[in-house]
């Protein structure tokens, strides 16, 4: 188990961290380079003011029409999102391994929270695929990976829980954890959880190009 | 009617299991964390004397050791000294290794160069025993 431990917290860590900050770098270049072959137009009207605009629109809770009018996804959705990147950041075990590794240390979300708001993530995930089961619209554009991404998501939570708690066998269950949440930053600048480097583009072109040129709201 | 009698007798015997494992609980040392104000996680399973006869160790400086100027001590050790007094529960410039990241690093640190012994959280900071 030691060794085991070593090899993923060691190699596969640096090589997790190297795929995933070149695959952003990568794809942050794609979408400068497609930009300036094919939609060089684009630039004359990209506006700072409406792309920060519709970025705050859409980051904040039902801050568009959409949201207010769909308010069960909107609030799943964005629980989902909040603690899918509070979680791993804030909690102690992390920090603790942060601290270890670089002398450097921030605040802890207390245990009991911890606890809670992890479960928020695969009870997230599970209404994300009953939905993608059940409403037509979205059944339409689903494929099998999409079931896919939503077990890639939830596995380093549920695992994290398991381990929290000291489960029997939770050692094993730890190394589930870390190579799952290696998984899942690897394949995110690859597949279609880029959107969490993309969004913040395909708002500003939405909201440049609906408040400059179509002087319209895009929320 | 035999089955109907055996019922108190079932439900002693869980009581008095129970009852001994707890107690049997308190046999299992562990590391004073007074000084940490709200510890995230239970003190850590610590047995001294025990644990470093099936670690073999003898240099009492391994842990109680004592930094003069930045370099080891060779003769001085610090058992008659609490962590806390050199290792400071926050970092900063005067104390590069707080107390916490301390206690991990010569723990877990050892316990991964020596393959042995234990290194993800349950295994120190058991809720359970």
């Amino acid at each position: 188990m030691h060794e085991l431990y070593m090899i993923v917290s060691g190699p596969m860590m640096w090589a997790t961290c190297v795929v995933f900050s070149g695959g952003v770098i990568y794809q942050l270049g794609r979408l400068l380079r497609l930009l300036l072959r094919k939609e060089r137009s684009l630039l004359s009207y990209m506006s700072l003011r409406y792309s920060l605009r519709s970025i705050a629109h859409w980051i904040i809770p039902f801050g568009t029409l959409n949201m207010r009018r769909n308010p069960l996804i909107t609030l799943v959705s964005f629980s989902f999102h909040i603690c899918l990147l509070i979680v791993p950041v804030f909690l102690t075990a992390h920090v603790v391994l942060w601290e270890e590794a670089w002398n450097i240390s921030w605040s802890c979300l207390p245990g009991p929270v911890a606890d809670g708001i992890t479960l928020v993530v695969p009870a997230a995930c599970i209404f994300f695929a009953w939905r993608r089961l059940r409403r037509p619209e979205v059944r339409f554009v689903s494929d099998p990976a999409d079931f896919m991404f939503l077990v890639l998501v939830a596995l380093p939570f549920l695992s994290g829980f398991y381990c929290c708690r000291h489960w029997p066998g939770y050692e094993v269950v730890m190394i589930v954890h870390i190579v799952s949440g290696q998984a899942l930053l690897v394949s995110l600048p690859f597949t279609r959880l880029a959107h969490m480097i993309l969004v913040w583009f395909t708002r500003s072109y939405m909201g440049s190009e609906f408040g400059a040129v179509r002087h319209a709201r895009d929320y | 009617m035999m089955s109907k009698a055996l019922i108190p007798l079932a439900v002693s015997a869980i009581v008095f299991f129970c009852l001994a494992m707890s107690f049997a609980q308190e046999d299992h040392a562990r590391l004073d964390n007074y000084v940490f104000e709200k510890p995230a996680m239970p003190p850590a399973l610590f047995d001294h004397d025990a644990h470093n006869e099936k670690a073999g160790i003898d240099d009492c400086a391994i842990c109680h050791h004592v930094i003069e100027n930045g370099k080891l001590s060779e003769f001085e050790t610090s058992e008659d000294r609490p962590c806390v007094e050199c290792h400071g529960l926050s970092p900063s410039a005067e104390n590069a290794i707080a107390l916490r990241r301390a206690y991990h690093l010569r723990c877990k640190g050892c316990h991964l160069d020596r393959e042995s012994g234990p290194i993800m959280c349950g295994g120190c900071h058991s809720r359970g025993v």
